[in-house]
């Protein structure tokens, strides 16, 4: 963790985000999340990375599902699309299809994703769509005012799971990677200029780009992922590692105890749109014309 | 008599009819099959000649709607050919492989016509009057007053032959052994039924025997008979009629005796006790002529049809052997037959 | 005599070549200038020796459905063709092999079981198929020549069918089926015929418009083609799949776009993303996948965003009977959803109505911003139809309220209010339209918002909107046949079993019943004025339907508030046109009994 060791004002704190650019990418709407929500940090992110990156408003389309992350549309100033619970990815699949040209971010909760919409996921990540999918695992559902989640600990206790979860939690790092997801990191919502870097990368790469985020839910949990807990446990990836190497992403992803930040993974391998462009190329390639659909 | 037989009838003529129309009228339980290999159900044949003068069709000469045979239980096996009959099995075998197991068997399968040796070769070239679809055949080949060289002429040729005559068809009859058959006349009373065709309007050829028949040739009429004395006759259509010949081929191997036709006794049964014949294909046991003969004619015919079935159901009745079968020459100076009456 | 109208039936199991003498039969009569209907039933076993059947209809004059009497059965198979031997009608053909390889017992050859008046015909096929061929497969082509000799077919059809129909495999193929073909017309063309089928002449081409023989899936695959479909997703189902599979070989032809998703949430949910992205966007399924669909049928009316759903119905509830019609579906496709979802739902009745009614879906779902379902049905799906298709496209490529209809000086708003309760519509890469649209209820600028007045405003906008569907240009939403004015008996149908209704109307009226039938092509938006209208003139209105509970009965009372006699069959094939018949000569002749009162 970076330490404050020079006072920071606020005055100059707004000139120099004012200056940046990056509110051009905020609505005029406040987000609703509580103070102190991670989700904040990843807001600040993706207009930072978007800004940095130097992409039209108009270009970009937002897409969440349901959940305390779904608002996330209404915030940023760009086309947004919020859509239904655990659906994201295949309305996204479908804006990609019918225009190859936007950049896409999905965003969602790891109930959204990896409860309802898990199913999903690995298509989305198979057919390697270019859209970017930034997951917000705070390991509760927030919105409905906490309960257990797909990736809340065994022994956590919520309104659903009053004897404590009995069930173990998914490891979404290793099922993208299982998946197929050409760009996999991780990053957490306490250390934001790390996020918003993880963001830049994740939104560059082109292909289906998979960004664990790790943040509290500072009202309904007080005992799992707090800041105080997660400030402790994460480590930044080892300095060697080798992000063509799938094994050896594996095992970073498979230490949970200490969540490794940065890239675990990436490859560049044809997107779901090349896939079309051959297709067509094919297709165009033998005698076309109607009277083959005709004679059916 | 036992419920509930299986009355099996092979022939969808006036006898095989007959007989299923009084099974049923007396027996309301049993199973009644009767299997022909024609593919139209009973007509009357004797109407055919309707065809000449008649807008008309097959339809018009069914005895009984469709509907007779479903109210009455009758199965009719239509272009279903009998292979062969295991009198001791009682059953029979169809040509596609079916079974069929009899309690009584009527065999009615009528006769085909009969060709002598020489016009064997000629087959192809020859009309019939004997179904429906033949008779079509001779009315589409006929133009508009044609010719019609009949040979033989048994009295089933006779009967079109007078119908061919009064429809202005012209009718060259070459005369043979068989001509009048089933009828033996003595040469005298041969001559006068001769003269007397002869005054009806046909042609009457005699003394010469056709030797074989060709087509007619580029712009000449359709056939050509051939006589034995060289002489050529032109005709659209050529006629056989030597008399029949009965249909038995797949009673041979029963175990039922055959001479010509099937032997019956006066009851119709054969030498098997389930076996039964009647109509055309049978020869019924005269005792005062000590041999078998045929009996012809719709009359007859109808009449072993009923004979037949009654005693199939347990009853001993005989058939009339003296039947008057004479041919005849009418008021109107026409030859006439028994042979061609029927209601 | 020109006016030809017969009906054949080939029956076997999925050995014998059932569906592909059918296909042949079929083929070559629309080559040869026939209009023809055609339905096959399948087993629903993948492989195995399940009944198959092959039902055409070849007429010169139009027709609507296939007749509920064959004029000709084929059997390949006795044990499966006995069953349908009632379906001959009266002089009508039974043909059949005499040829059996093993002993048959009693009362399992076809031969015991034809009705006194129908007409035997007992063929070698087996014997000439080996003896032309050298095998016993082609008794199928046996056959199919037999029947192109006995009613004097044109053979020249056949030829280029067989040549077409095979020629991918092999020379020698096409050549022994040809020979084949052959040896049976010339038994056919020999044959004494004594049934009464007249073939005449063929109808000449119409002006200039394209006469094909196509398939309902077929019809919906040429549709979205011609309205410029540029993505499909989908996911395979029963009886659904061809239109995907179609497809999948002609929409990249055109540069366009085919997913296979991984259910068929996942169909809609991108069928929905594409259409808010601006494409035109479709996807097929049948009854349980619509299921699936719902909640996506919901977010797209709410977002308002286009999209076009083709659903062919399937025996139901669950599974159901996968290879079975119904018309089940009507309920959910009109009804299913959360909230106060109201949809466009269109049914074609045949298969030009499944062509024009599929263009037409990608034109109202731009125009009014909403899904569209085109609720076929297996039968519909599955059956072929000579069709006429129009020289000229008949679908506007674009038929989108777009952004420029809105005012540039004021801040873009999506769900902005208009007086036709369509809203300029902006997507994605659009400069100065930046919006979110969500399913949540929302304001004009798509801002989540719960208020009283809010909701009520925007259920009005979304429901009146829909209303102009039911004035939409180029398409028949609902149409009156037969008697004009007031008559005993009015039949009210929709789907595929409209065929049938007209069929049967003009049975009764050939009797002397006046009558008339009237199909609603459009179900929701319901076009209630004129089914109204019709009530009026109607001594009693008849509902035939391939369900149990009356979907489109239950439909129509609680929209027109008028009681309706209900027709309903589920035997998961064609309803009989002799039910609807029966059902017409009762109600006229109680119309008549009360009017004598």
């Amino acid at each position: 963790m970076a330490d404050l060791r020079e006072p920071v004002y606020l005055e100059n704190k707004l000139a120099e985000v004012r200056d940046s650019g990056r509110l051009d990418y905020r609505s005029k709407s406040l987000p609703t999340w509580c103070p102190g929500c991670g989700y904040f940090s990843v807001a600040e992110g993706v207009t930072k990375a978007l800004n940095d990156l130097h992409i039209a408003n108009k270009d970009v389309t937002v897409v969440s599902g349901i959940g305390c992350a779904s608002r996330f549309p209404f915030f940023t100033d760009t086309y947004g699309f919020h859509t239904l619970h655990g659906r994201t990815l295949p309305v996204a699949t479908g804006i990609k299809v019918a225009n190859d040209d936007l950049t896409v971010i999905v965003v969602g909760g790891d109930g959204d994703a990896f409860a309802i919409g898990g199913g999903h996921i690995p298509h989305a990540a198979r057919r390697n769509v270019d859209i970017t999918y930034l997951l917000f695992d705070n390991g509760i559902y927030g919105l409905t005012k906490g309960q257990t989640s797909p990736t809340s600990v065994h022994g956590f206790k919520t309104g659903t799971s009053p004897f404590e979860n009995q069930d173990q939690p998914l490891n979404p790092l290793m099922m993208l990677l299982s998946y197929g997801s050409s760009w996999v990191g991780q990053a957490y919502a306490g250390e934001p200029h790390h996020l918003a870097d993880m963001i830049a990368k994740a939104v560059t790469h082109r292909g289906f780009s998979y960004l664990h985020i790790l943040s509290p839910c500072v009202t309904f949990d007080k005992t799992s992922m707090t800041y105080s807990n997660l400030n402790m446990m994460v480590r930044d990836l080892p300095e060697n590692h080798d992000t063509s190497d799938m094994m050896a992403a594996m095992k970073e992803a498979a230490t949970v105890d200490h969540p490794a930040l940065g890239v675990f993974y990436e490859e560049a391998r044809p997107t779901l749109a090349d896939g079309f462009d051959e297709i067509i190329r094919r297709a165009q390639g033998r005698a076309a014309g109607p009277a083959a659909v005709a004679a059916e | 008599m036992a419920a509930s037989q299986h009355y099996v009838i092979i022939g969808n003529g006036v006898a095989g009819n007959e007989a299923a129309s009084c099974l049923r009228a007396q027996d309301k339980d049993s199973r009644i099959t009767l299997i022909t290999a024609g593919r139209l159900l009973f007509y009357n044949r004797y109407e055919l000649p309707r065809i000449f003068h008649e807008e008309c069709d097959w339809r018009d000469f069914l005895v009984h709607e469709p509907e007779y045979y479903a109210d009455n239980h009758i199965d009719v096996r239509r272009n279903s050919f009998v292979t062969s009959v295991d009198s001791a099995g009682k059953t029979l075998t169809l040509a596609h492989k079916e079974s069929l197991a009899y309690d009584q068997l009527l065999v009615a399968s009528g006769g085909g016509s009969y060709l002598p040796e020489e016009l064997v070769e000629s087959r192809h070239l020859l009309d019939h009057f004997n179904t429906y679809r033949a008779a079509r055949k001779v009315e589409q080949s006929l133009p508009p007053g044609g010719r019609v060289v009949m040979l033989g002429g048994d009295v089933l040729g006779l009967d079109l032959a007078r119908n061919l005559v009064w429809e202005d068809y012209k009718v060259t009859l070459v005369a043979a052994d068989q001509t009048f058959w089933p009828h033996r006349p003595d040469e005298e009373t041969r001559a006068k039924f001769l003269k007397v065709l002869e005054d009806m309007g046909m042609e009457i050829i005699d003394g010469v025997r056709p030797i074989r028949v060709e087509e007619g040739g580029k712009g000449m009429s359709a056939r050509k008979v051939v006589l034995q004395d060289g002489r050529e006759l032109f005709a659209d259509v050529v006629m056989p009629f030597y008399g029949l010949s009965p249909s038995v081929d797949f009673m041979l191997g029963s175990g039922v005796d055959i001479e010509r036709g099937l032997l019956v006794n006066p009851q119709l049964r054969t030498t098997d006790s389930s076996i039964w014949a009647a109509g055309d294909v049978c020869q019924i046991w005269s005792a005062e002529e000590n041999s078998y003969r045929f009996y012809y004619g719709w009359k007859n015919v109808k009449h072993m049809g009923e004979i037949a079935a009654r005693n199939m159901m347990g009853e001993d009745v005989e058939v009339d052997t003296h039947p008057d079968e004479g041919l005849r020459v009418n008021d109107k100076g026409e030859l006439d037959s028994p042979f061609w009456e029927y209601d | 005599m020109n006016n030809t109208d017969f009906q054949i039936a080939i029956c076997g199991s999925a050995g014998d070549g059932t569906i592909a003498a059918g296909d042949v039969m079929k083929r070559a009569m629309a080559r040869a200038g026939f209009k023809v209907i055609a339905f096959d039933i399948y087993p629903p076993e993948i492989r195995g020796f399940g009944k198959c059947i092959a039902r055409i209809r070849v007429t010169t004059e139009q027709v609507y459905s296939l007749k509920h009497h064959s004029d000709i059965l084929v059997s390949l198979n006795d044990s499966h063709a006995i069953p349908h031997v009632p379906e001959v009608g009266r002089y009508g053909a039974v043909i059949y092999d005499q040829s059996a390889i093993a002993a048959v017992a009693e009362g399992e050859h076809i031969s015991g079981h034809v009705q006194p008046d129908h007409l035997p015909y007992s063929l070698p096929l087996r014997e000439i198929s080996e003896q032309t061929t050298g095998s016993a497969r082609s008794r199928n082509i046996v056959v199919l020549g037999y029947v192109a000799g006995l009613y004097d077919l044109p053979k020249d059809a056949f030829h280029d069918i067989i040549q077409e129909k095979f020629g991918r495999k092999a020379a020698s193929i096409v050549e022994s089926n040809i020979k084949a073909f052959e040896a049976g017309y010339a038994l056919g063309a020999d044959t004494f015929k004594l049934d009464f089928i007249q073939v005449g002449k063929p109808a000449d081409k119409v002006n200039g418009n394209q006469v094909v023989m196509m398939t309902g899936n077929a019809a919906v695959v040429r549709g979205s083609l011609d309205a410029g479909l540029d993505a499909y997703f989908g996911y395979p189902i029963t009886p659904a799949t061809s239109i995907m599979e179609m497809l999948a070989t002609e929409l990249p032809k055109r540069g366009g776009r085919l997913l296979q998703t991984e259910d068929e949430i996942a169909a809609l949910a991108a069928t929905v993303g594409a259409g808010y992205a601006g494409a035109r966007a479709a996807t097929a399924t049948s009854g349980p996948g619509l299921a699936l669909m719902v909640e996506m049928l919901g977010l797209g009316v709410m977002a308002e965003v286009p999209s076009v759903i083709f659903v062919s119905q399937r025996g139901g509830p669950s599974t159901g009977m996968p290879t079975k019609t119904e018309q089940s579906d009507l309920h959910l496709a009109v009804f299913g959803g959360a909230g106060d979802c109201q949809r466009i739902v269109m049914a074609p009745t045949n298969v030009e109505g499944a062509y024009r009614c599929a263009g037409k879906a990608f034109e109202m779902a731009e125009k009014y911003q909403t899904p569209v379902i085109v609720l076929l049905d297996l039968y519909l799906s599955n059956r072929y139809e000579t069709v006429i298709l129009p020289k000229v496209n008949p679908f506007e490529p674009d038929s989108s309220k777009g952004r420029s209809a809105s005012d540039p000086n004021k801040p873009y708003q999506r769900f902005a209010a208009t007086d036709d309760h369509i809203s300029p519509r902006a997507v994605p890469g659009e400069d100065g339209a930046i919006h979110t649209v969500t399913g949540l209820e929302h304001n004009e600028l798509g801002r989540p918002n719960d208020q009283p007045d809010n909701h009520v405003r925007m259920s009005d906008k979304r429901h009146l909107k829909l209303q102009q569907a039911l004035s939409h240009p180029g398409i028949t939403i609902h149409k009156r046949f037969g008697d004009e004015g007031p008559v005993d008996v009015g039949i009210l149908g929709w789907g595929s079993t409209f065929g049938e209704i007209l069929e049967a109307m003009f049975l009764a009226r050939e009797e002397g019943i006046r009558c008339s039938a009237m199909k609603a092509v459009m179900l929701s938006p319901l076009p209630v004025e004129p089914i109204k209208a019709f009530f009026d003139d109607c001594g009693a209105v008849l509902v035939p339907e391939l369900n149990y509970e009356g979907q489109f009965a239950n439909l129509v009372m609680s929209q027109i508030g008028r009681p309706v006699t209900r027709l309903n069959r589920v035997p998961g094939v064609p309803m009989k046109v002799s039910d609807i018949l029966d059902e017409i000569r009762m109600l006229a002749e109680r119309n008549r009994a009360v009017a004598a009162e």
